[in-house]
C-alpha cells in the first residue's frame, strides 16, 4: 500500500529533496511551506503521516502538531534543525511518533518513517520466509520440509523481536527484557537455551546457523538476506 | 584569561580601598597634629609665660601680655595655695586653693575654665582660657599595653586588609560571573543559531549525495566522489553537533538528566547501535565485560552514549578496516572504568600527520575528544587518553552508592 506523506517545511530545497526520496521509495507526497498551507493540505489530501518542521514562518511546529491531532490522529514525525534536549523532549512529550534531527541521511529517514508506519498501521505479513523455513506468525509455527512445528510462547516472542529488528543486532538485555519484562541479570543462560531450541526449529543445521546468528559479547541477529 | 581578569579586578578594588584608607589616616593625623601641635597656642607658651613673670624683690613684673591672647588669663599660686599674682583673672575664680583643688584643676577644669599649670620655684603658674574653648581629656595607659600597641596596630591593619581583600574578591567575582554568564549565553546562542542554519542546507547536501551514490548509471569514479561528499557532510554534521554540545557544557547550559545505568546493558546497546548503523563494517569488534556484575552508575544516558559513540567513531575514522576495536568496562574501587581500545587512534587528540588521511574523514576533530573529556567531567569523572599501541581511552566515572 502506498502511504501518502505530508511534508511541512519552509525550506523549498529540503522539501523537494525529501519529496524525491519518498517518491523513489514508493510513497505519495504532498507539501506545505507554512502552518496555514499545512492545515489546508491536511484537510484536502488526508495524508497517512506528516513530516513536520519545528520552525515555520507563521507559527511553530509544536502548535501545528496539536491542531493536526485535533483534526485526525495520524502519525507525526518532527524533522527539525533544533537538536537541544528541550526541543526533542517537548516534541516527543507532546506525543509525536519520532523526532529526527537535521541533517539526516535518506536511509535514516526512510527507516524511521517505515518503522512508525508499520507500528501505527500494523502492517502485518503473516507468513515470512527464512531460507527454507516458513514462519507463520498467525499460527505461531514454523514449517520446514513439509513439517510444521509449533513455537512456544517464549520462542515466538524471541523470533518476533529478532525479526522486527530487520537484520540488526538485538542485545541479550533487549531480548531478556522482551521475554521477561525488564532487563534481568542471570537470565542469559535461559536465553541461550531458548535460542538453541529456536535454532533447532528454524535452521537446517543448528550447529552452523545461517540465519539466527550470535554476535559475541553483544547479542543475536536474524539475518534477513534470502528472506521474504 | 578568566583568572587574570579576576585578579586584575580584585587588585584594583584593593588598591583603591588602601588608597582611601591611607589618605583618611594621613588626613586625621595631620588634623590632630595641626590642632594640638604640642600646643602652638596652648602648651608651648607656658614656659615663655613663666619666664615673662619675674619677681624683682618687691613685686612681680609681667612682660608676656602679647603671649596671652584675648580672653586668656593667668595667676600665680604660692606654695600655700594663695593667689599672689594675677593677670585678667575672672571674678568667679577663687583666691585660695587647697591641695585637692589643685589636684582637680590641673587634671580637669577650674570653675569650668580650661587651665594649664607650670611649676615654678615660687609656686604654681596657672593660665586659663575662656570657658568651652578647650577640650581636655586625661589619658593614662598601662606601659605594657603601650609597648604592645605596634603589634595590635599591625594585627588590626592585617585584619582590615584581609576583610577588604575578601570583600573585593567576592564583589569582583560576582560581577565577573554575571558578566561571564551574559557573554556565555550570547556565545552559546550564536553557535546554536549558526549550527541551526547549517543543518538544513547540510540535509540537502547529504540527501542528494546519498541518492547520487545509489544511482545505477554512475561511473565508479563519480560514485566515489558522491560517497566522499556524503561522508564529509557527515563529518561536518558531527562537528556541528559536537561544537554545539561542547559549548553548552562549557557554559553550563546543558542540564544533566541523570538516571541509574547498568554499564553492561548500556555498553552492549551502544555497541549494537554502532554496529547496526554500519559504522563498524570491516572492523573486528570485541566486547570485554567481566563475569561479575558491574556497579551501577548515575549518568545522563544521552551524553554518555555520545561520548562512547565519539570514541568508537574516532577509532573507525583513524584505522583501516581489519583493525580490532575493543569496548569494555571494569570496576576499580569506587569507580567504573569504561574503556575503548583501537588499533591506532582512540585517544589521539591530533591526527597523525605522517599517516595518509582517509577519504571519509581523517579530518578527525579534536572537538569530539574534547567533548568526551567534558562529558566525563560533567559526571564527576575524567577521561584519560593513553597513547601507545594500541591507543586506549578510559572514562573513569564514579560508581553509585
Amino acid at each position: 500500500m502506498a502511504y501518502r506523506i505530508l511534508i511541512v517545511d519552509d525550506e523549498p530545497a529540503l522539501q523537494s529533496m525529501v519529496q524525491e526520496i519518498l517518491r523513489q521509495a514508493g510513497y505519495g507526497t504532498d507539501a506545505a511551506l507554512s502552518c496555514t498551507q499545512a492545515l489546508e493540505r491536511f484537510h484536502a489530501a488526508a495524508p497517512d503521516a506528516v513530516l513536520l518542521d519545528v520552525m515555520l514562518p507563521d507559527g511553530d511546529g509544536f502548535s501545528l502538531f496539536g491542531k493536526l491531532r485535533e483534526i485526525r490522529d495520524v502519525p507525526v514525525l518532527f524533522l527539525s534543525a533544533r537538536d537541544e534536549d528541550e526541543a526533542r523532549l517537548r516534541g516527543l512529550g507532546l506525543g509525536a511518533d519520532d523526532y529526527i534531527t537535521k541533517p539526516f541521511l535518506p536511509q535514516e529517514l526512510l527507516l524511521r518513517l517505515g518503522a512508525v508506519l508499520r507500528r501505527v498501521y500494523r502492517e502485518e505479513n503473516y507468513r515470512v520466509r527464512l531460507g527454507e523455513t516458513e514462519i507463520d506468525w498467525g499460527k505461531g509455527a514454523v514449517r520446514r520440509g513439509g513439517q510444521e512445528t509449533a513455537l512456544t510462547a517464549k520462542e515466538f516472542a524471541l523470533l518476533r523481536k529478532l525479526w522486527e529488528a530487520r537484520g540488526n543486532i538485538v542485545t541479550i538485555d533487549a531480548l531478556c527484557s522482551a521475554l521477561w519484562d525488564g532487563p534481568l541479570v542471570g537470565y542469559e543462560n535461559t536465553l541461550m537455551v531458548h535460542i538453541r531450541r529456536l535454532r533447532e526449529k528454524v535452521e537446517a543445521d543448528p550447529s552452523h546457523p545461517q540465519f539466527l546468528l550470535t554476535v559475541r559479547g553483544l547479542g543475536y541477529r536474524l539475518r534477513r538476506e534470502g528472506t521474504a | 584569561m578568566k583568572l587574570r581578569s579576576l585578579l586584575k579586578g580584585a587588585m584594583l578594588v584593593t588598591v583603591s580601598a588602601l588608597l582611601i584608607a591611607v589618605v583618611a589616616l594621613l588626613g586625621l593625623i595631620a588634623f590632630v597634629y595641626y590642632n594640638s601641635n604640642g600646643g602652638r597656642d596652648w602648651n608651648t607658651p607656658m614656659e615663655e609665660l613663666s619666664d615673662a613673670l619675674v619677681w624683682d624683690g618687691t613685686a612681680y613684673t609681667f612682660a608676656g601680655d602679647a603671649l596671652l591672647e584675648e580672653g586668656r588669663w593667668a595667676m600665680l599660686l604660692s606654695q600655700e595655695g594663695q593667689v599672689v599674682w594675677s593677670f585678667r583673672k575672672p571674678e568667679d575664680v577663687p583666691e585660695q586653693y587647697t591641695v585637692s583643688d589643685v589636684a582637680s584643676f590641673t587634671r580637669w577644669y577650674l570653675s569650668d575654665y580650661p587651665v594649664q599649670s607650670w611649676v615654678r620655684e615660687d609656686g604654681l603658674l596657672v593660665v586659663g582660657s575662656p570657658k568651652g574653648s578647650i577640650w581636655k581629656h586625661d589619658i593614662a595607659m598601662n606601659t605594657e599595653a603601650l609597648l604592645q600597641t605596634p603589634i595590635w596596630f599591625l594585627a588590626f591593619f592585617l585584619l582590615a586588609l584581609g576583610s577588604v581583600l575578601g570583600l573585593a574578591w567576592l564583589a569582583v567575582g560576582r560581577w565577573f560571573r554575571q558578566d561571564q554568564q551574559v557573554r556565555d549565553a550570547a556565545r552559546s546562542n550564536w553557535i546554536n543559531g549558526v549550527s541551526h542554519d547549517i543543518r538544513t542546507p547540510l540535509s540537502v547536501v547529504m540527501g542528494y549525495a546519498a541518492q547520487l551514490e545509489e544511482a545505477p548509471d554512475l561511473t565508479p569514479e563519480h560514485r566515489r566522489q558522491a560517497s566522499a561528499i556524503r561522508t564529509q557532510s557527515q563529518v561536518i554534521r558531527d562537528l556541528v553537533n559536537d561544537l554545539n554540545l561542547t559549548m553548552r557544557l562549557d557554559c553550563e547550559m546543558q542540564a544533566l538528566r541523570k538516571e541509574p545505568i547498568q554499564p553492561a546493558v548500556f555498553l552492549r546497546q551502544a555497541a549494537a547501535d554502532f554496529l547496526n548503523g554500519g559504522m563498524g563494517a570491516g572492523f573486528d569488534f570485541e566486547m570485554d565485560l567481566p563475569e561479575t556484575p558491574l556497579p551501577e552508575i548515575e549518568a545522563d544516558p544521552f551524553l554518555l552514549r555520545r561520548a562512547v559513540n565519539n570514541l568508537l567513531t574516532n577509532c573507525v575514522r583513524h584505522n583501516a578496516p581489519g583493525c580490532s576495536i575493543c569496548l569494555g568496562a571494569r570496576a576499580a574501587g569506587k569507580e567504573l572504568i569504561l574503556w575503548i581500545e583501537g588499533g591506532t587512534a582512540a585517544g589521539k587528540l591530533q591526527p597523525d600527520s605522517s599517516r595518509p588521511l582517509e577519504s571519509d574523514g581523517g579530518a578527525a576533530h579534536g572537538t569530539g575528544l574534547r567533548l568526551v573529556a567534558q562529558i566525563a567531567a560533567a559526571h564527576g569523572g575524567k577521561a584519560e587518553f593513553h597513547s601507545g599501541t594500541p591507543y586506549r581511552c578510559e572514562l573513569r566515572l564514579p560508581a553509585k552508592g
